[in-house]
């Protein structure tokens, strides 16, 4: 039985490693799971992804600034 | 709502920038091999021919290769504006550029008029339409940060420093009568301060705080700064030639801190990276600003000191800290962000889960970086040495230059040969 939940944290790590990160967990993710995704800037290139691949997706912005992306499958 | 920025439908296809970033590494070969041919004397006077073809070959060949491409890559994603028909308006700038360096250099090494009438032809069209492009693009963009300021004062610059270019070939080319001096002194500081320092400042605002996970620039010194310099310079071109002595001075000097003030500040916010791993990029960036702030140390010193006044070689060397110290460091550097990055980015938009795409280190391991890094430094060193002691150090100098062109050469086709590898692998969905 899989977690409900990826717990992806790119914060502070130099790009694109946030985003082979979230990218691999993607690929990793079961049916039912989702993808919680923290990121210190806005990462655009993923949402365009996301889009592409028709994942749904929200975004919230936390008090400290960091984005938290929260991704479920297709 | 969804967020805008870079979408892989707005971002060029990767031969648009790469075809300059590849063409870039062979002109420091080219330049090494100038120097082995010319030896010693190159370093006699920056006036000579063939001092002037060597920096040539380093400011077109390589300098505005990059940056031309760079700004090309760099426009949809940081400004939001897409360039019109990117592949078409890449070639008729990357072919005349190519060319337009070469025949300049071969100008000023004995070719005679004709090669400059050919060279101003071929650099003013390449020019052109990198300017025409670039300048339409930063005019509409959506959103005016302290980048797209500084971009547009670098692109005003590079319009001063081109027109400048264009006369002082309109010299050898047609025999107008010029004063040749002053221009000279004009075209170098706008390409150089103007152009150079402004384009580096204004992409420092973005990739320094995002690449190397520093905090961003106090908010001093990004806004206003650009503008700022930018006046400073034309205010400087205005004094100097109508003999306004005093005044020029101070603008001078003026300009010398805001380039020393911003190399000191990014080497500050470098020192207070939030990431303790070592980055073999961050090198580059150090050997860059040290450079620059060198070089304007030395600029503000000169006066002062009458042994410095008089020396010959000080011109020799803030061309040196400038070019090679400051300008081809931070290049270099980027280079090996930007290549593999791009490669990366395409794959993944190709191949996302169809195929393993290799991630960053896979496609360049940090080792390549670090040892082409030392031959870099090197050159620095070496050539900085020649120009002091060039009978002892030209040909060293010359053989360091040829070996980090060679081997940042070597270092990009490998990321590109692991591309086409990869792309062939899979499906194509991305053009």
């Amino acid at each position: 039985m899989s977690a409900p939940e990826i717990l992806v944290d790119g914060r502070g790590l130099e790009p694109p490693e946030p985003m082979e990160w979230v990218l691999a967990a993607l690929d990793e993710m079961r049916p039912g799971q989702r993808v919680r995704f923290l990121i210190h800037r806005q990462p655009y290139p993923l949402y365009d992804i996301l889009r592409r691949y028709r994942y749904a997706y929200t975004v919230e912005t936390r008090a400290d600034g960091h984005f938290e992306i929260l991704i479920a499958p297709p | 709502m969804i967020p805008a920025g870079l979408t892989l439908e707005q971002a060029p296809p990767f031969g648009v920038p790469l075809r300059f970033f590849l063409t870039a590494p062979p002109f420091l070969l080219l330049a090494a091999g100038l120097l082995l041919w010319q030896g010693p004397d190159v370093f006699a006077s920056r006036w000579l021919p063939a001092t002037l073809a060597l920096t040539h070959l380093l400011t077109l060949g390589f300098m505005a290769q990059v940056m031309l491409g760079a700004l090309l890559q760099m426009l949809p994603v940081v400004v939001g504006v897409v360039v019109p028909r990117p592949r078409l308006t890449a070639a008729l700038i990357h072919i005349p550029l190519t060319l337009g360096a070469l025949a300049l250099a071969a100008a000023f090494l004995g070719g005679g008029p004709l090669w400059f009438q050919g060279g101003a032809g071929l650099l003013g069209l390449g020019f052109g339409v990198a300017l025409l492009a670039i300048h339409l693009a930063l005019w509409r963009a959506p959103v005016v940060g302290s980048t797209v300021v500084a971009l547009r004062c670098a692109l005003g610059a590079l319009l001063v420093t081109v027109v400048l270019g264009l006369l002082l070939s309109g010299f050898f080319a047609w025999g107008w009568r010029l004063p040749v001096f002053e221009l000279t002194q004009l075209h170098a500081a706008w390409g150089l301060v103007g152009w150079t320092v402004l384009l580096v400042t204004g992409v420092a605002y973005q990739v320094v705080p995002m690449f190397q996970i520093t905090p961003p620039y106090p908010v001093w010194l990004s806004r206003g700064f650009a503008p700022l310099l930018a006046a400073l310079l034309a205010a400087w071109s205005t004094f100097a030639p109508i003999g306004w002595r005093v005044a020029a001075n101070w603008m001078g000097t003026a300009l010398a801190v805001g380039a020393a003030l911003f190399a000191g500040a990014t080497l500050w916010l470098l020192s207070r990276r939030r990431r303790k791993i070592g980055d073999p990029t961050l090198n580059f960036w150090r050997a860059s600003m040290v450079s620059l702030l060198v070089g304007a140390a030395l600029w503000l010193l000169t006066p002062w000191i009458p042994a410095l006044a008089q020396a010959p070689q000080v011109e020799l060397l803030l061309g040196i800290l400038s070019i090679f110290g400051f300008a081809v460091a931070v290049i270099n550097g980027m280079l090996y962000k930007i290549v593999p990055f791009l490669a990366w980015f395409h794959l993944q938009a190709q191949l996302f889960q169809r195929v393993k795409v290799p991630n960053m280190k896979q496609l360049l391991p940090d080792v390549c970086v670090r040892r082409q890094w030392w031959s870099y430094l090197a050159a620095l060193l070496l050539l900085l040495a020649a120009a002091i002691q060039p009978r002892l150090f030209t040909y060293p100098a010359a053989l360091a230059l040829g070996v980090t062109g060679g081997w940042l050469s070597l270092n990009l086709l490998r990321v590109c040969r692991m591309y086409d590898r990869v792309s062939r692998s899979g499906p194509s969905s991305v053009a």
